[in-house]
């Protein structure tokens, strides 16, 4: 479970003083998919800098499964981000010149996990995005949905309780867009993660099971989807 | 993260950008070339020199002279009164029995000024003019034929140089050996010069010398001190005048300290050289032209560091989202600052390792440089000492780290949000 209590976020000083979040609250349970909605500048990647602990906001509390991260000092912050989130980027950012096998790596060896079980996480990872035959391949070779796919399984290979997505498809065409949808909402169900995306695409949000719609860094309303079938 | 991914992750960046890392490298490398080389030249010449000098001379030799007026000691001394030591500029017989009676000093043998009319080989065979010494020392004498006991010329027998051979009409040095040989001397007059005397005196020729791997070598006939002290009496003017020598060689006893031995002698009023001081000279100067030589190559390792900074600042420009994205997935500050150590550190060891590679290279061309100093083959005056070179990359590689550490230190700092925003 996730509880954002009153956060709020301001750049600049004095007159030039900017509210990218304003008193923020919500709750998100665990194994939900949400959207974060807004216009480009309404705080909503803030927000989500700010739950994953990238940012620090100056009021507030972030609790993940109890805990304040906010709290938490800069080594225990980064090593939660390394062992319970995954992120996938609007722009990719692949390493270009190293394998796939080679960028899935990187958050394994940010963990410290062992080689041996790294290979084996690896081809899972892989695996799941169906790039498997391209594990020795460069990045620079792939098609831009080809390069997400790799940024999901990056994103996954360590196992996260909490996977960030900012923008998944902003940069692909409809239909590899509408791939990595699906991968990221099976995925989702699949593994029980919390899922959170943070988008201006409103159909990619209507698929969510929660819409948080941030306007000036307020919360506009939020969207509960009923569970049916 | 674990260094061993970070040194991988190190490697695999600076392959990428092949062409930068190996120019960057070069740079250092052109230092590691020259710091490597001038060491290689001193450690060569040094042991070249103490070769040449362990066989050309005998190091328990001292030449002992009258003290030297340094110039500073301007006291004016009493007249009439006698002064401790000689101070004519020659030594006398009450020298030669004073040092011979310093401890550790075994034997004295006065340097008896000499001259020669003529050598001849007797009858009618032309005389030619010569160079006489007084071989005192033992040191050894490239021979070209013949043999010395104890590197000595024993009483009546003479040394003859190679470069003598053909005038004299032997055949070859092997020729020479046992042969009589006439020396003639004359006694001067005191005041006009005039010829007083004449005196012929036959010798057997014990060997025959040549010029060997010598720091300075001057043809000239080489009697015993037994000889020399003969002619000395009978050259001198007047009998009743007392004996007058330049200089007196002293033995230093085996089992004596050089040092101490020397001291006691320059303690007794006397000055003293010896092969020991030639040899501290002579590593003085090779010492100044070798850390000289480094120094060039020291300069151009801290311009590299330039380099390595400059090089390292563009990489940091270059990967900020490389290393926003590490951040965001959770690597330390620590890491990320690592990961650039880690690469400056590969290019310092690059540069090294090409640039004492190279300069090991130059050691092939030691049988050039020694022909081409007309030293004897095999000898080598470049001399590679793996130990410098090891701690020299090393050095290179802490150079690198610590040229690398404000690039490093503004990847460790570079917050990934701001890394991370693309729009």
């Amino acid at each position: 479970m996730i509880e954002v209590r009153h956060i709020t976020k301001t750049y600049g000083k004095k007159q030039n003083i900017f509210v990218a979040l304003d008193n923020v609250s919500f709750t998100i349970p665990d194994g939900a998919s949400v959207a974060i909605l807004g216009k480009s500048g309404s705080g909503k990647s803030t927000l989500m800098h700010a739950m994953s602990g990238l940012d620090r906001p100056e009021q507030g509390e972030v609790v993940v499964n109890g805990q304040n991260i906010l709290k938490l000092s800069s080594k225990q912050i980064d090593n939660f981000r390394a062992h319970q989130m995954g992120f996938v980027f609007q722009s990719f950012f692949v390493q270009a010149n190293e394998t796939c096998a080679e960028n899935v790596s990187l958050p394994l060896e940010i963990a410290g996990v062992n080689e041996r079980e790294r290979d084996r996480k690896i081809e899972a990872a892989l695996e799941a995005v169906e790039l498997i035959d391209k594990k020795k391949s460069r990045a620079r070779d792939l098609s831009g949905g080809q390069k997400q796919r790799l940024a999901i399984a990056r994103a996954i290979v360590n196992d996260p309780k909490i996977l960030f997505a900012d923008e998944p498809t902003g940069n692909l065409d409809t239909v590899t867009g509408a791939v990595i949808e699906n991968l990221l909402f099976d995925y989702n169900k699949k593994k029980g993660i919390t899922l959170i995306i943070v988008t201006h695409d409103s159909e990619l949000a209507a698929k969510c099971d929660m819409r948080i719609h941030i306007k000036d860094g307020k919360i506009e309303h939020i969207e509960q989807r009923k569970e049916n079938a | 993260m674990k260094v061993r991914d970070i040194v991988r992750r190190a490697g695999r960046s600076l392959r990428q950008a092949k062409a930068r890392t190996l120019l960057t490298s070069l740079a250092i490398s052109v230092g590691a070339f020259t710091v490597t080389v001038a060491l290689a030249a001193g450690a060569g010449t040094q042991s070249y020199t103490d070769s040449l000098i362990k066989n050309n001379g005998d190091a328990r030799n001292l030449s002992v002279f009258p003290k030297l007026d340094d110039g500073e000691n301007k006291t004016p001394k009493e007249y009439g009164v006698a002064s401790e030591s000689s101070t004519k500029g020659v030594l006398s017989d009450k020298d030669v029995e004073k040092i011979k009676n310093i401890a550790g000093i075994s034997e004295v043998t006065p340097v008896y000024n000499i001259n020669i009319s003529y050598m001849t080989r007797g009858g009618d065979a032309k005389k030619y003019e010569a160079d006489i010494s007084i071989k005192a020392d033992q040191r050894e004498l490239p021979l070209a034929a013949g043999s010395l006991a104890d590197n000595k010329v024993a009483e009546g027998s003479i040394v003859v140089p190679e470069d003598y051979l053909g005038v004299l009409g032997f055949d070859s040095a092997s020729d020479a050996i046992g042969k009589s040989f006439t020396l003639h001397f004359e006694k001067q007059q005191l005041f006009t010069g005039a010829v007083a005397e004449g005196k012929d005196q036959t010798y057997t020729i014990a060997a025959v010398d040549k010029k060997g791997s010598v720091l300075q070598y001057s043809a000239a006939l080489r009697i015993s001190p037994a000889d020399g002290k003969k002619i000395y009496e009978f050259e001198k003017p007047s009998a009743s005048q007392g004996n007058a020598y330049f200089g007196v060689d002293a033995r230093v006893a085996q089992s004596a300290d050089l040092t101490t031995v020397k001291q006691a002698v320059k303690d007794a009023g006397y000055s003293v050289f010896s092969l020991q001081d030639i040899q501290e000279a002579l590593f003085q100067f090779i010492n100044v032209v070798q850390w000289g030589a480094a120094g060039f190559g020291f300069l151009a390792i801290l311009a590299s560091v330039f380099g390595i900074i400059n090089t390292q600042y563009i990489s940091v420009l270059e990967r900020t989202q490389q290393i926003g994205l590490m951040k965001a997935l959770g690597a330390r500050r620590r890491d990320v600052g690592r990961l650039f150590r880690y690469e400056a550190a590969w290019v310092g060891f690059l540069g090294g390792a090409i640039g004492t590679g190279l300069a090991l290279l130059t050691g092939l061309l030691n049988p050039v440089i020694a022909s081409a100093l007309a030293l004897e083959p095999g000898t080598k005056l470049l001399l590679f000492n793996p130990i410098t070179s090891i701690v020299l990359i090393v050095s290179l590689m802490i150079i690198a780290v610590l040229a690398g550490y404000f690039p490093s230190r503004k990847a460790a700092k570079l917050d990934p949000i701001e890394a991370l925003r693309t729009e």
